[in-house]
């Protein structure tokens, strides 16, 4: 294929070239090296997603879309002694409202459409340079759906590699052109996507939309409830074996940390979902073993606010079955630091029986002439 | 480890390149080193099937061993045959074996669930032909060291191309190819920097546009049927030839050539011009090793043909344990034995642009068995391409296009224009010159691509 020096050149020739070849080699590498080095030493100075330090020389900037590779950051360091961690329905809560209800101070963790196995991966970098004195985890039921270890990821894997303490498996964020345009843009002061700077509510989006009666009714598909989010099937086992994969492991470990488990006032509406698609049974049996599998865990409480339905109950409350607005996102952090509604063995049913019969009772609003599918 | 990584790049590609070097002086020890930096890259995502690969190496060390040694030579290579069969059969095709039983009613489903070992196909055949020409008298039991990184050679091992003892033993056993020359250094880096320009720029951005219509067969258009199977006839080809280049450059670099792979195989004027250009060295083995000892040939006509046939039925279900890949190899086969018919019959060749637009628009069309997750999706494409699928949804594709990092409509035109290029990497490389421009452009290459890598997406559930 490629040939080397003819064998009719003379050694002077071929050495000649090789000095060439050499020279072309070494400036090669050397522009190639010093070009990544210096995206590098920008990317790791300005450090737009905070892995290495908070932002001090200019606004932090917290990008709407990119919670995945924020949020280790913060974990990793921000200062906090309280940590919520949820999905998107806890991302509107300010820090200082959980520092204020669960003592401070505070960080919120929360991401969207967060698994159990994320929330592992995550608990991971928060553990990596804090012992915090509390951790308010919103368990959302999705979050245990599907494989142990199944991870949002739609949008690209997680990128683990922020998550734990090993600056040499960084380099897919030191050396991103996605990244360096984010540190440009910094420098440069633009902005080239929507973010806040608004360090004590990083992940407010509450401000952003419209709640009401009205908003979550719009376009529903009453017979199918499910359409709009889609969330998959769940099965006992499988929620079992993601919590005693992700969660559990995590409790015990850390006897120090108290953990608030915490159900969250979904509208009413989810739970006729949860009728359509035949998943009462299962969310119910399985906060039943939830309560017997930390019972004895002393640092565990479980806190279960699903049977308000002057909460769940009033749709004005909510911008769709899931999302609620700010006022709820306080009112859960107080009662879930406060253990307020905790549940253990002995009052679970009672729980379970309390929710159902709300539920039996509770008259969905009429939209136009569509009957509703229980 | 992926070619297209930092971790290869920054941290294994350098430190395996310095030590060979390093210990040039003793060819043992670079050798060594060289194997041992092999099993690192095979097991750098799963170290479990690194002794997989070690138990076959030493099965067919000694299958080679009792060729050479023992009486009955050719009953010892059809058992070291079948003994790689079997492994390749155990984790490649069982689960589709049983399937397919089971689908006949038979037999009730069961399914084995192996995960396939990366790169199994492609060690597998490399033995194979070794134990072939042990017992052909064509090749001599080299030393072990030597024997295992014939096999474990990192750039060749995950994708090919596959190598042939004949060309691969007299290179890792010259000790001048322990020394650093520059020129191959500087074709090898050349090399690589067009391999992920190929990858990065091309086949990945054209992945959207594939999907759009692939993930989609049923509720697509003709102008995105035919926009998908464009974009996958391109993507495959980048992807395929980017790796092959960056696994031709990541070898050149320590002195070893590894036989070319593609060769402008769209600019084929007809199949059996394809078959030459494209995954050049699987269809030389599959020449040496299947078709010529079923007969080639030197068979009656309709034997030649049944060869042909069965060559390429075998060579789709190589490709991966699926029927599509069984009606991809089929279709290929039954154009080479029409193209073979006209010969025969001494017709005249078509002019060159009919020629080539007959045969691009083929290999475009069964591209769709290959890429598609099921037979009836294959045909709900082909459906669609003939006009017969739901126009109404003809702009997704080409709305997707339109986003990502690199657009894939940029992407389709500029992977059209390289195409068409009459010169390819093989020819550029050959042809590289130590110039400033080359140099610099080498050096942009590789620095655009690597900052491609770190892909931040952005987590779109937010617009809940």
């Amino acid at each position: 294929m490629w040939r080397r020096s003819s064998t009719s050149i003379s050694d002077d020739v071929a050495g000649a070239l090789s000095k060439r070849w050499r020279a072309w080699c070494w400036s090669v590498l050397a522009a190639t090296i010093v070009a990544l080095a210096a995206v590098l030493a920008v990317n790791a100075l300005v450090d737009p997603f905070q892995q290495y330090r908070l932002a001090s020389t200019h606004p932090p900037r917290f990008y709407r879309l990119h919670h995945r590779f924020i949020d280790p950051g913060l974990a990793k360091n921000a200062s906090y002694e309280t940590a919520l961690i949820g999905s998107s329905i806890m991302e509107s809560t300010r820090n200082d409202t959980i520092a204020a209800a669960c003592g401070g101070p505070a960080v919120n963790l929360s991401m969207p459409a967060i698994s159990a196995s994320e929330i592992r991966t995550l608990l991971g970098a928060v553990y990596l340079a804090h012992d915090p004195r509390r951790v308010v985890i919103v368990l959302d039921f999705n979050a245990l759906a599907g494989a142990p270890d199944a991870r949002q990821d739609d949008a690209g894997p997680l990128p683990t590699y922020l998550y734990d303490a090993n600056v040499f498996n960084d380099l897919p964020y030191l050396l991103s052109g996605v990244v360096l345009r984010k540190s440009l843009s910094v420098l440069l002061n633009r902005n080239d996507e929507a973010f806040t700077t608004d360090a004590n509510a990083p992940w407010f989006w509450a401000n952003q939309v419209t709640f009401g009666r009205a908003e979550v009714l719009r376009g529903l598909d009453l017979r199918d409830l499910n359409a709009r989010f889609r969330q998959p099937a769940r099965t006992l086992d499988g929620m079992r074996a993601s919590f005693e994969r992700n969660l559990l492991p995590v409790l015990s470990a850390h006897p120090d940390t108290r953990f608030d488990l915490v159900w969250p006032p979904y509208s009413m509406l989810v739970w006729l979902d949860f009728l359509q698609r035949d998943q009462l049974d299962v969310t119910f049996a399985f906060k039943r073993y939830m309560t017997q599998a930390i019972a004895r865990l002393s640092n565990v409480t479980i806190v279960d606010l699903q049977a308000h339905d002057e909460i769940t109950g009033n749709l004005d409350l909510y911008r769709d079955l899931y999302h609620f607005a700010p006022q709820v996102n306080e009112w859960i952090v107080a009662r879930a630091c406060a253990h307020i509604d905790a549940e253990d063995a002995s009052n679970v049913e009672r729980y379970e029986r309390d929710l159902r019969a709300r539920l039996a009772a509770w008259q969905p609003p009429v939209v136009g002439s569509a009957s509703w599918n229980r | 480890m992926l070619f297209n990584s930092y971790d290869y790049l920054v941290y294994f590609l350098p430190i395996a390149a310095l030590g060979y070097f390093a210990l040039g002086r003793n060819p043992r020890w670079s050798v060594g080193w060289l194997v041992a930096a092999s099993l690192v890259f095979y097991g750098w995502w799963n170290p479990r099937y690194v002794p997989l690969i070690l138990g076959s190496i030493a099965f067919n060390f000694v299958v080679a061993l009792l060729i050479q040694r023992m009486r009955h030579a050719h009953a010892w290579m059809i058992a070291g045959v079948a003994g790689n069969l079997m492994l390749l059969g155990v984790y490649k095709y069982a689960d589709f074996v049983l399937r397919t039983l089971a689908q006949t009613g038979s037999v009730p489903l069961v399914q084995l669930h192996l995960a396939l070992p990366l790169g199994i196909s492609f060690f597998t055949f490399t033995q194979i032909a070794f134990l072939v020409d042990v017992a052909r008298g064509k090749a001599r039991e080299p030393a072990i060291a030597n024997y295992a990184l014939f096999v474990t050679f990192f750039p060749h091992l995950l994708a090919g191309p596959i190598i042939h003892h004949a060309e691969m033993m007299p290179q890792f056993a010259s000790a001048s190819n322990k020394r650093v020359a520059w020129d191959n250094v500087a074709r090898g880096l050349f090399l690589l920097a067009m391999g992920l320009a190929k990858k990065t720029f091309l086949a990945d951005s054209l992945a959207p546009l594939v999907a759009a219509g692939f993930d989609h067969p049923a509720s697509i258009g003709a102008i995105d049927a035919w926009l998908s199977a464009l974009a996958y006839t391109l993507q495959i080809y980048f992807d395929f030839s980017g790796y092959t280049d960056m696994a031709l450059g990541a070898a050149l670099i320590f002195n070893i050539r590894l036989p070319i792979n593609f060769d402008s195989p769209y600019h084929a004027l007809d199949l059996r011009d394809f078959w030459h250009r494209w995954h050049m060295t699987l269809s030389r083995f599959l020449r040496e090793y299947l078709y010529i000892p079923l007969g080639g040939n030197r068979s009656s006509e309709p034997r030649v043909l049944a060869n042909l046939l069965v060559t390429f039925l075998l060579g789709g279900l190589w490709h991966g344990a699926a029927w599509t890949f069984v009606v991809w190899g089929a279709l290929h086969g039954a154009g080479l034995c029409w193209l073979r018919v006209r010969r025969r019959e001494g017709r005249r060749p078509l002019p060159p642009p009919v020629a080539w637009s007959i045969t691009f628009v083929f290999v475009v069309t069964t591209w769709v068995f290959f890429r598609a997750a099921s037979l009836p999706d294959a045909f709900a494409m082909l459906r669609a391409m003939a006009g017969f699928g739901h126009a109404a949804a003809a702009a997704n594709a080409l709305a997707v296009a339109a986003q990502g990092t690199i657009p894939a409509a940029f992407a389709l035109v500029a992977g059209l224009v390289v195409v068409a290029m009459p010169r390819n990497s093989n020819s550029m490389t050959r042809e590289l010159s130590a110039s400033w421009l080359a140099g610099a452009a080498t050096s942009a290459v590789l620095v655009a691509a690597i900052l491609q890598f770190g892909h931040v997406a952005p987590f779109l559930y937010f617009n809940f």
